[in-house]
């Protein structure tokens, strides 16, 4: 049980930070240009196949250096000659643009590589275990996923909070009609900021991409929870997406080891046979249903209360 | 008189779509069925979109519901003994969508923008996430299957009493869609999509009014469903994936989602092409994305959007002078079109397994390809250059034209204003 | 409550957070008099007309229509029970046809809120009624174009046309006249009086010869306070308001 335990603590953590460092760039663009950019989880499966390669061909680490600058090039560009176009047509124009842009993406993927996983992975001197619990060994790979992340969230902290650009930044997502007329150039600050959202979901695909499956199905997988996370942590807040990316990273952990149902709670009492008689929902274990939770949780703070955990009452 | 001209082309249609199919195989047929289906759901899907200003992005949720409910009606009466008549299978289908739709439909129009596309994401993942797990209701990952029973005298075997069937069904709720447009409500629902806040203030609950156009849509998006279980005797949890709900999208938008046939003209578009080139592709979905995003950048307002335009303005148009760049735009499109399906067949050769396993027995080397009938060298100039060629030529012409055309456009919406004011 | 008044403000204060925008507002308009608020610009104007419609609840304080508590009710319920307001920005439906916008207001008067089981073209009274209000605000000629090609001061009108089409006793018309030349002014003007002939108005405005020549009583709004309300005689004499707002713009 302890085992168990920890063991899911540590999984939903690493897992958790991943899934920040995915989501920080989405929420940052959605609260600066109040655009929902549906290709976000794109950027993150062309960092891992772009990691791919160039760790096939020269190596891993230039591969990590490499993918995310080459992924926040494309967001540049994706925002200046395409964003851009249509953003006269309104918010709604901006997200149907993103959405084909993720479906291009998702097959462009599917022609130069394949509709089928690639193999993926870190160099064998990474393939080691950071230590041992309870006779199992703990991949270290996982917890530089974490470092990565966390070592992400600290440049990123300190690049907003600390220098001119990042006060630009924050001035430019506040009132951008404001920043402008004080003579920053608030259309190049929202290039910066979509090519750096697109760069951090591009690191994360190159680490993670070495560690768990890289299949031209990623975007969609990842996609929809880093939806879940930045609206459960709320649309533009950063410390947000991070405390509802643990969140969801640890529960998804816990839950996919818990055979727990409804039918179980009966059992307490000895009313599990009849429960467990009528089926359908009494017998969904929690493991399941694992993948619905999220969902749920998504569903009831839209309702409940949209701004999300941290997010500004609009 | 005028009126006879608009039902010309709505009877061509008709005739059409009622003579031809039985001169088709079995396999156009049953495109042609799915091609309805796919019509009847983007329309459905644009209730709301267009009419009411609301986007979804869980459709799938109603259209997938309709499907299930259908197959465990067909279920009870193939295996459970129970009478139905099979033609009105799909009223199942309308039964659970509206059920479901209301439901939903209540809290999703407490949020508007994106965030109600949001909620709608959410419960269609919901059920996407859920529904591989609930055995009794969704089969599991296998789905359910059954099987058609006979009636009235039809045996309801052969693909092509299908697709009348499903004809039938599409007509009548197009045709009631469109009735619907032209009730009080329907108006009401355009003018919420225009302004709900005026709505508000004229004495109407613009919550109450929002669920019903949602629940209207859901309805008939599982007609759609249902109409799919028919055809197909066999359903599963895909139905409620993304995908699902992003084909919808697509077509409604590629169509046009400003004008009420829009989406239909892109559902038939897309799943007809789909049919006749994924045979001869493996491209066809990045096409489809490529020609979604340029529908985007450069004709937002769709297939039908552009159609209503032009008729809208037909006699301000002037056609002598727009002759000729609207030929020589068309004639460009089909060389860049050309050059760059050329340019994406080739990668997708050149990147294949298969293409992969042909260098391996050349050692690694660079051997021929083969391609619309001829072979290729993966380095020749012959290969590269033509396709390159019809790329440039035919980009350069289209913005040479664009900027006339433009130009000629601009007079005519001068020409408009100016007779707004009374002037011309 | 006076016999005949019939919207009566009762010490109403409206904050958006700790910025206080309105407070101690007690204000009450007689049956079919025309009643004008004046005020400098970011006074508590709008505020007012929102918190009289519906858009928002006050933080304190009631309002009273015909005897009845509107304050916190929801937009739409106002409006059934008589109450219709303008905008200051116009806020119609640019896509649909002038007739069409017209005509979503005199369906709802006519409780067709969910009918969808009939053609709107075979609604005789409620067309004819939607025709009629047309030819009112003069804008027959534009009768079938978008609203959004209109010009600006008929747009105006229509913006008035929908406020009338529901019916309402009480018509709250925020600054009418905003942004007209002289002579869209008058025809805007002109165009009120006739259609609150019997009615009860109260409009927010700037234009000083169009509330004293229009309006039979005045209320002075200076931030977020009434300082006066009164006739347009004793607005004029009142040394406090000349003070606060009026300047010598009313000698």
């Amino acid at each position: 049980m302890l085992e168990f335990v920890i063991v899911s603590t540590l999984n939903g953590v690493t897992y958790g930070l991943l899934l920040f460092m995915v989501s920080a760039g989405l929420t940052l663009i959605f609260g600066m240009m109040g655009v929902l950019n549906f290709a976000h989880a794109s950027f993150y499966m062309l960092g891992a196949y772009i990691a791919y390669s160039i760790t096939r061909t020269i190596d891993f680490w230039i591969g990590l250096l490499v993918a995310p600058i080459l992924v926040g090039l494309l967001g540049v560009l994706v925002e200046r000659y395409l964003l851009r176009r249509v953003h006269r047509y309104g918010h709604a124009h901006e997200l149907l643009l993103t959405f084909g842009l993720a479906f291009i993406f998702e097959e462009l993927i599917k022609l130069f590589y394949g509709d089928f996983p690639v193999n993926y992975a870190m160099p064998a001197y990474l393939r080691f275990p950071a230590f041992s619990l309870f006779g199992a060994d703990y991949p270290f790979y996982r917890i530089f996923i974490g470092l990565v992340a966390i070592g992400m969230f600290v440049l990123l902290y300190l690049l907003l909070s600390r220098t001119r650009a990042g006060l630009v930044v924050r001035a430019a997502e506040r009132l951008p009609s404001m920043a402008e007329a004080l003579g920053h150039n608030v259309p190049l600050v929202f290039m910066g900021v979509f090519g750096v959202g697109a760069a951090l979901a591009g690191l994360g695909g190159a680490v993670a991409g070495a560690f768990f499956p890289t299949n031209p199905n990623m975007a969609l997988e990842l996609g929809v929870i880093v939806f879940v996370v930045v609206v459960v942590g709320g649309l533009g807040s950063i410390e947000g997406s991070l405390v509802a990316s643990l969140m969801i990273g640890v529960f998804s952990s816990f839950a996919v080891g818990l055979n727990w149902s409804l039918a179980r709670l009966f059992d307490l009492v000895g009313l599990g046979d009849w429960a467990r008689d009528l089926g359908g929902l009494m017998t969904l274990t929690l493991s399941s249903i694992s993948g619905t939770v999220p969902f749920l949780l998504m569903l009831i703070v839209l309702l409940v209360r949209p701004a999300g955990l941290f997010g500004e009452r609009n | 008189m005028a009126l006879l001209w608009r039902l010309l082309p709505l009877a061509l249609l008709m005739a059409v779509l009622i003579g031809l199919p039985p001169l088709l195989g079995a396999g156009l047929q049953n495109a042609m069925t799915n091609m309805l289906i796919a019509a009847l759901f983007a329309v459905a899907f644009n209730l709301l979109m267009g009419q009411g200003g609301m986007l979804s992005f869980g459709h799938a949720a109603f259209y997938g519901v309709g499907a299930f409910a259908v197959m465990h009606l067909m279920t009870a009466i193939d295996r459970g003994g129970l009478s139905f008549p099979t033609p009105l299978l799909p009223l199942a289908g309308a039964a659970a969508g509206l059920i479901v739709g209301l439901i939903t439909g209540w809290f999703a129009t407490l949020r508007s923008g994106v965030y109600f596309a949001l909620v709608t994401l959410a419960l269609a993942e919901m059920l996407h996430s859920l529904a591989p797990h609930w055995e009794g209701l969704f089969g599991g990952e296998a789905g359910i299957s059954s099987m058609r029973m006979p009636w009235g005298g039809f045996l309801f075997g052969r693909v092509i009493e299908i697709y009348y069937l499903t004809l039938i069904w599409v007509t009548l709720c197009i045709g009631l869609l469109y009735a619907f447009t032209r009730t009080p409500f329907g108006r009401l629902t355009l003018a919420l999509r225009d302004n709900e806040e005026r709505v508000r203030f004229l004495g109407y609950d613009a919550h109450a009014t929002k669920m019903i156009v949602f629940a209207v849509s859901a309805t008939f998006a599982g007609v759609a469903g249902g109409l799919l279980a028919v055809s197909n005797e066999q359903t599963n949890y895909e139905l409620f994936s993304t995908h699902v709900s992003a084909q919808v999208v697509l077509h409604t938008f590629v169509g046009g989602s400003t004008v009420f046939f829009g989406p239909a003209i892109g559902a038939a578009i897309f799943t007809l092409f789909a049919y006749l080139v994924s045979d001869v592709s493996r491209s066809w979905l990045l096409y489809q994305g490529v020609i979604f995003v340029l529908v985007m950048l450069y004709a937002p307002l769709g297939i039908g959007g552009v159609v209503m335009l032009h008729l809208r303005h037909w006699a301000r148009i002037p056609w002598r002078r727009m002759a000729a760049p609207y030929a020589g735009a068309t004639a460009a499109t089909l060389l860049v079109g050309a050059g760059a399906v050329m340019v994406v067949e080739f990668l997708e050769v050149l990147f294949s397994p298969h293409y992969f396993a042909l260098r391996r027995r050349a050692d690694m080397g660079w051997p021929e390809f083969h391609r619309f009938g001829t072979s290729w060298e993966p380095f020749g100039l012959a290969t590269w250059v033509p396709p390159v060629l019809l790329l440039i030529l035919g980009l350069l012409v289209l913005l040479r034209l664009r900027r006339r055309i433009v130009a000629l456009w601009e007079e005519v919406h001068e020409q408009a204003a100016a007779e707004g004011r009374g002037e011309a | 409550m006076s016999a005949d008044a019939v919207l009566e403000l009762r010490g109403i204060a409206k904050s958006f957070g700790p910025a206080r925008i309105l407070e101690g507002i007690d204000l009450s308009v007689r049956r079919g008099e025309r009643h004008a608020v004046i005020g400098p610009n970011g006074a508590g104007k709008s505020t007012l007309f929102n918190l009289i419609s519906g858009l928002f609840p006050p933080t304190a304080g009631s309002i009273l229509l015909n005897g009845r508590e509107i304050a916190g009710r929801p937009p739409h319920r106002i409006n059934r029970m008589g109450l219709a307001r303008s905008f200051q920005i116009t806020n119609i439906y640019h896509r649909l046809s002038v007739f069409e916008n017209l005509r979503i207001g005199v369906m709802a008067r006519h409780g067709l809120r969910f009918s969808m089981f009939r053609p709107v073209s075979g609604l005789r009274a409620v067309n004819a009624e939607s025709e009629a209000l047309l030819q009112r605000i003069r804008l027959e000629r534009r009768r079938d174009q978008p609203a959004g090609d209109l010009t600006y001061s008929e747009q105006r009108a229509l913006e008035i046309g929908m406020t009338l089409a529901t019916g309402p006793e009480v018509i709250l018309l925020d600054e009418p006249t905003a942004g007209m030349s002289q002579d869209e002014t008058h025809y805007v003007i002109e165009l009120i009086r006739e259609v609150t002939e019997g009615k009860t108005l109260l409009v927010v405005e700037h234009d000083m010869s169009v509330v004293f020549s229009l309006c039979d009583r005045i209320s002075v709004l200076v931030y977020g306070e009434l300082l006066a309300t009164g006739t347009p005689d004793e607005i004029r004499a009142n040394r406090a308001v000349q003070e606060a707002y009026l300047g010598e713009e009313v000698a």
